[in-house]
């Protein structure tokens, strides 16, 4: 019988738990490479071999193999960080990564440009700091993020402290990281426990593609929950967190021109207490990595099961699997995604600072030393800080006589608070060229110069201080999250992107494509005329990814399975 | 004396009579006698035998001198030089043996009857490399007496080094303070060497040859030495007064975007089935200097719009070089006491440091006449790249590998002639003479099957690139290893690729790179080979040959110490030093660095 799984089944097969020939490869000096099977596995370690696509055309002709490096994910549940962690990593970023920090859409770090020969020596720096990079990636749960600002209240702390306790349970048991990279040695995990070498909860096969979880606080939806595979809805009661709305089935990842593929918006499957949350997170891992297709990687995620066998026949095997029925879901109400920028005041009384950070990218520039101002305030301490699921930065635990000072070495460097439109501070990137293999065209290095294009027309428009939602990626995959952007731009090909519309501001409903293969001469054409429109025409309130499927410019999307249908495209 | 002449009875044409009138009157006696001993031996040497008892003048063609010429050399020149000498030597009846001073014996040499002394100047004033064994010894408050020998020094140099022939000058003085007798004066020559040489050694044998030796007597020419020599030095056909115009054919700049480094790979084309090399040799490259120099060196001395003046100076002239020779003429020429003032104490040398000619020009502003500065301007010399190819594997043409020189200092960005020239102002199809420099002391071992360790960094990887490709096309079996050390991995890994298709191919049997500043500590390649040092005494117990290539101060010496402390093996210094020595004296251990 032949074998129809997907090519990466028999590599984690084959890999005895996540090993493979990685460790041989490492010892390969004549080349930046590993093993390409080896790629797939390193992932699970938290890092994707890349090269620079910049200067992939001369380097055959200068006798050189492509500029190989490797981006390497932290895994860090709940995304907090003290300020000696951040000293260490930003010590990291100078060392062996290409200076720079990049927050991530799931509220980590990475760094980019780690060449082969500095990877070990770079896991073994970061594992000093206390934190590893183990499960970043690969088919299996990877960082939960939590909403974003645990000390505005006790539900907050709630939410961090399941993100780090559900990312603990469901680590890969694998000894091949710490064999690997650690030379056997026992990174410190907040369970405290040695690994044994089977894989109970995985299997030898893991997952049969990444899983993503998050944990939300109404009514902040700053961690995008309907874009993730399982969801934790706090719903609070006189301050405490009673129980967890659970969801399931969302993701963004899809293939141009496969309509067998989209992005979908997660389901409400139902109601768990506290002590149940990391149980449900278990028995819905199991259930996915029974159920999940095998065969066809790119319809593999949660969402797909979800789609094929119903949000019903799933729940009922997760309540099999638990032994006990979930409840029914709670009323919560969602208003915004995205973080509310600037200062504000803990039920402690502490103050936290929210710091747009252009892309998630922590460097200096000649005129704005973030990367240096980051490192002061460290150095200072006494504050914490946390990573945002939107790339930006929270400077958390700020005693009240502090403020001034942090907002006076934050200047000092060049550094704003509250950064020109509030369309910027609201737009995200993925990091795409020049490091991304999947990358189709620019993103990171583009959406900066297009937003201040649209700043032009949104000064015209009285929109300056509008929240709209602007996501770019530079392929499908969706990092950004560009399917649940008011307006989203996914790239095509070099300078063309796909321009969809009308997703909801507080991240419950999907855009829909409404212009292909467009170059920046004709977005601004496009838009232009929609943002004078909703400057003069809309509703009180009502919000741009609103206000377009209200005046028919776009149809709603109402489910992932009708993402691509009732398409009304752009005339062109 | 009276011109003699050929009676006209003589056995030969009018024409050849008189053609043969010239030329005995113009000959010296030395010239005659030989010609005897020639014309004497010519039948017997080709078997014919027809003439009668032509062997009885040969003998009485005694007595001959024995003559020691004894070389020190770097790159070769003094080498060559050397064996060119031992060549005429016989002209004038002076018997020479060769001795190169890497192999003296010191007390030996002290006790030889005439000496000539070949030797070159490295760097700031050093010995050769080889050398320097044995110009120790010889200065050493030990070393042996040199009474009555006599002796003549040639010195090879390079003006632009400060201590110009500083090696020749002292091992003179010492030969003499030692008791030896200067038959003549000691001669200090620049790059442009050869006519220079080729005169004074004829000079010197003159004055070494038998006191009768003028006089007609008969001299013995040996037909068989030429071929019987078989430490003779082949002369190339391509030399840098020969040399061939190549073509180049392909250029490229190995370095990726990014890098702190500028190598060059150049391929040049040749139709010249004369032009061979060895892997090791090296290529000689006749650049030109770059046009903008040349004309801001006549702008200095207001000869600014003198357009073929300035093509001039870029093709033949040396106009980067500050030598104290230069400074001296310019103060003569110009009468000025405050360049006249640079050669007092070390005026000069704080003058020149990161100087070069035009900044005299500048800093001391006079109008000269194309005439006169043309007369302060030594010949543009060639410059020397270790071949990066094997003939065998692309016929027809040779590779460099060339590290770009720039740098800027006072107020100038400054550029490596050569390097730049190759680097930057040519282009693929334009022509540029080369000429080869042959190395005796680097290449491959001539069994295939003996293994090669061999260390480089940067522009040094370039003689393996050779080494192996001829390894390939020979079919050798041995096994080879490569250490190879630059500042970046990702950018700076000159090869790359090819290394990469030769481990895959099992030509390189294994590699260990070292970068020195992928990572906070620097790492170089004698780090890897201590890191390597087990498995390196394996490879010398079986027979490994040895080889470094690239700089000296930055690193062959460093990969000195490190092979003697793992040849030391646990053992003091001074034992791995002897063994390291033990490996240089049978040609296992070679370097070519510079």
């Amino acid at each position: 019988m032949s074998d129809t799984r997907s090519k990466n089944e028999s590599i984690k097969e084959k890999s005895r738990l996540l090993r493979g020939s990685i460790a041989e490869g490492l010892a390969h000096v004549e080349t930046g490479a590993i093993d390409e099977d080896d790629t797939q596995l390193l992932k699970f370690h938290g890092s994707y071999m890349q090269d620079d696509r910049d200067v992939r055309g001369e380097r055959a002709k200068k006798k050189l193999e492509k500029a190989f490096s490797f981006m390497i994910r932290l895994r860090l549940a709940g995304g907090n960080l003290t300020p000696e962690q951040w000293l260490k990593l930003d010590d990291i970023a100078g060392t062996y990564a290409n200076g720079t920090l990049r927050l991530t859409t799931r509220a980590t770090f990475q760094y980019h440009g780690v060449i082969k020969s500095n990877l070990k020596r770079t896991m073994q720096a970061i594992n000093a700091a206390c934190i590893d990079t183990i499960a970043a990636c690969g088919d299996v749960n990877r960082n939960v993020m939590s909403a974003a600002h645990p000390y505005l209240s006790k539900a907050h702390k709630s939410a961090e402290e399941l993100a780090k306790k559900i990312s603990d349970h469901l680590l890969p048991r694998t000894g091949a990281y710490h064999e690997i990279w650690l030379d056997g040695e026992q990174v410190v995990t907040s369970e405290g426990k040695s690994q044994p070498e089977s894989e109970p909860i995985y299997g030898t096969h893991y997952l049969p593609r990444k899983f993503k979880t998050v944990v939300a606080v109404p009514p902040d939806n700053d961690v995008d929950i309907f874009a993730h595979c399982l969801g934790f809805i706090a719903i609070v009661s006189k301050g405490d967190v009673v129980g967890w709305n659970v969801t399931v089935g969302g993701g963004m990842g899809m293939t141009h021109g496969e309509t067998d593929t989209f992005p979908r918006t997660a389901d409400l499957m139902g109601f768990c207490t506290p002590e149940q949350a990391v149980d449900v997170a278990e028995k819905v891992v199991t259930v996915q990595r029974d159920w999940g297709n095998r065969e066809v990687r790119k319809n593999a995620r949660l969402k797909y099961t979800i789609e094929t066998h119903g949000v019903d026949a799933f729940r009922a095997e997760v309540e099999k699997r638990l032994g006990y029925k979930l409840g029914a879901p709670r009323p919560f109400k969602f208003e915004r995604t995205g973080d509310r920028i600037g200062w504000a005041q803990g039920h402690d009384k502490k103050w936290h600072l929210t710091l747009y950070v252009e892309n998630g990218r922590v460097k200096d520039t000649s005129s704005r030393k973030l990367r240096t101002a980051l490192r002061e305030i460290a150095a200072t301490g006494g504050v914490d800080f946390v990573v945002t699921s939107n790339q930006n930065l929270v400077i958390a635990n700020v005693a009240a006589k502090q403020k001034a000072k942090i907002e006076a070495v934050l200047a000092g460097h060049g550094v704003e608070i509250a950064t020109s439109s509030a369309m910027r501070r609201n737009a995200m990137a993925c990091v795409a060229l020049p490091t991304c293999g999947l990358a189709l065209a620019e993103s990171e290095r583009y959406l900066p110069s297009l937003i201040t294009k649209f700043e032009d027309i949104l000064d015209a428009a009285g929109l300056r201080d509008d929240e709209i939602i602007v996501r770019m990626t530079g392929c499908p995959n969706g990092c950004a999250r560009p399917y649940l952007a008011e307006i989203g731009f996914v790239g095509r090909a070099p300078g063309l992107y796909n321009l969809y519309l009308g997703a909801a501001f507080d991240g419950t409903r999907l855009n829909k494509l409404y212009a292909q293969d467009v170059d920046e001469a004709r977005i601004l054409k496009l838009l232009e005329p929609l943002l004078k429109r909703y400057a003069k025409e809309r509703h009180d309130g009502e919000r741009f990814g609103d206000f377009v499927i209200r005046a028919g410019v776009i149809k709603a999307t109402t489910a992932g399975n009708t993402f691509h249908a009732d398409l009304a495209l752009a005339a062109e | 004396m009276a011109n003699p002449t050929l009676p006209k009875n003589a056995p030969f044409g009018p024409e050849d009579i008189d053609f043969l009138n010239k030329l005995v009157g113009r000959s010296t006696p030395m010239q005659r006698s030989w010609l005897s001993g020639f014309l004497a031996g010519l039948d017997a040497a080709q078997g014919l035998g027809g003439v009668q008892a032509a062997a009885a003048p040969v003998a009485a063609a005694k007595p001959r001198v024995p003559m020691t010429i004894l070389y020190g050399s770097e790159s070769g020149n003094a080498e060559a030089l050397a064996f060119k000498a031992k060549k005429v030597a016989s002209k004038f009846s002076v018997d020479a043996k060769v001795v190169d001073m890497a192999d003296a014996d010191l007390a030996q040499i002290a006790k030889v009857k005439n000496l000539a002394v070949y030797i070159s100047t490295w760097g700031e004033g050093d010995p050769p490399q080889r050398a320097v064994d044995f110009y120790k010894a010889l200065m050493a408050d030990d070393a042996p007496r040199f009474d009555g020998v006599r002796y003549a020094v040639l010195a090879l140099g390079d003006t632009a080094y400060v201590n110009f022939c500083e090696t020749g000058r002292r091992i003179d003085a010492r030969l003499e303070a030692l008791g030896g007798i200067r038959v003549v004066d000691r001669i200090e020559l620049d790059l442009d060497y050869q006519k220079g040489a080729q005169a004074w050694t004829d000079g010197m044998l003159a004055k070494f040859q038998p006191a009768d030796g003028g006089t007609a007597t008969v001299v013995h020419v040996d037909f068989k030495a030429s071929a019987a020599e078989g430490d003779d030095l082949e002369e190339p056909v391509y030399t840098s007064e020969n040399p061939c115009e190549a073509e180049v054919s392909a250029l490229v700049n190995l370095n990726g975007t990014g890098s702190t480094r500028e190598t060059y790979h150049v391929e040049f084309a040749f139709d010249a089935p004369e032009f061979t090399y060895e892997p090791g040799a090296a290529i000689g490259v006749l650049p030109e200097n770059d046009p903008a120099l040349a004309a801001d060196l006549a702008a200095a001395v207001g000869l600014g719009t003198d357009a073929g003046l300035v093509a001039k100076l870029a093709r033949q002239f040396d106009i980067t070089t500050l030598s104290r020779g230069t400074v001296d003429a310019f103060a003569k020429l110009t009468g000025r006491k405050d360049v006249a003032a640079l050669l007092e104490g070390d005026a000069l040398a704080r003058f020149s440091a990161d100087r070069q000619l035009v900044d005299l020009f500048e800093t001391y502003r006079e109008t000269l006449t194309a005439e006169q500065l043309l007369k302060l301007l030594r010949p543009l010399p060639g410059r020397l790249y270790s071949v990066a190819s094997s003939l065998k594997a692309h016929p027809g043409e040779a590779h460099l590998l060339v590290g770009a020189v720039r740098w800027a200092s006072h107020g100038r960005q400054r550029k490596g002639v050569a390097s730049t020239f190759l680097g930057e102002r040519r282009k693929s199809g334009d022509k540029v003479r080369i000429y080869v420099k042959p190395n005796r002391h680097f290449g491959l071992p001539a069994n295939g099957d003996t293994p090669i360790i061999m260390i480089g960094a940067g522009t040094g990887v370039a003689p393996y690139r050779g080494f192996i490709e001829d390894r390939v096309e020979t079919g050798a079996k041995g096994q080879s290893w490569l250490f190879f050390g630059e500042r970046n991995f990702t950018n700076d890994f000159l090869y790359q690729l090819e290394w990469q298709d030769h481990l895959a191919s099992g030509a390189l049997t294994r590699i260990d790179v070292a970068f020195s500043r992928d990572q906070p500590e620097k790492i170089y390649v004698q780090h890897r080979l201590w890191e390597r040092r087990d498995e390196i005494r394996g490879w010398i117990a079986d027979g490994a040959h040895l080889y470094v290539c690239g700089d000296e101060k930055g690193m062959a010496k460093d990969v000195d110490g490190t092979l003697a402390r793992i040849l030391a093996d646990g053992g003091d210094d001074a034992a791995g030093l002897a063994k390291l020595k033990d490996l240089t004296k049978s040609g296992r251990y070679q370097r070519d660095v510079y």
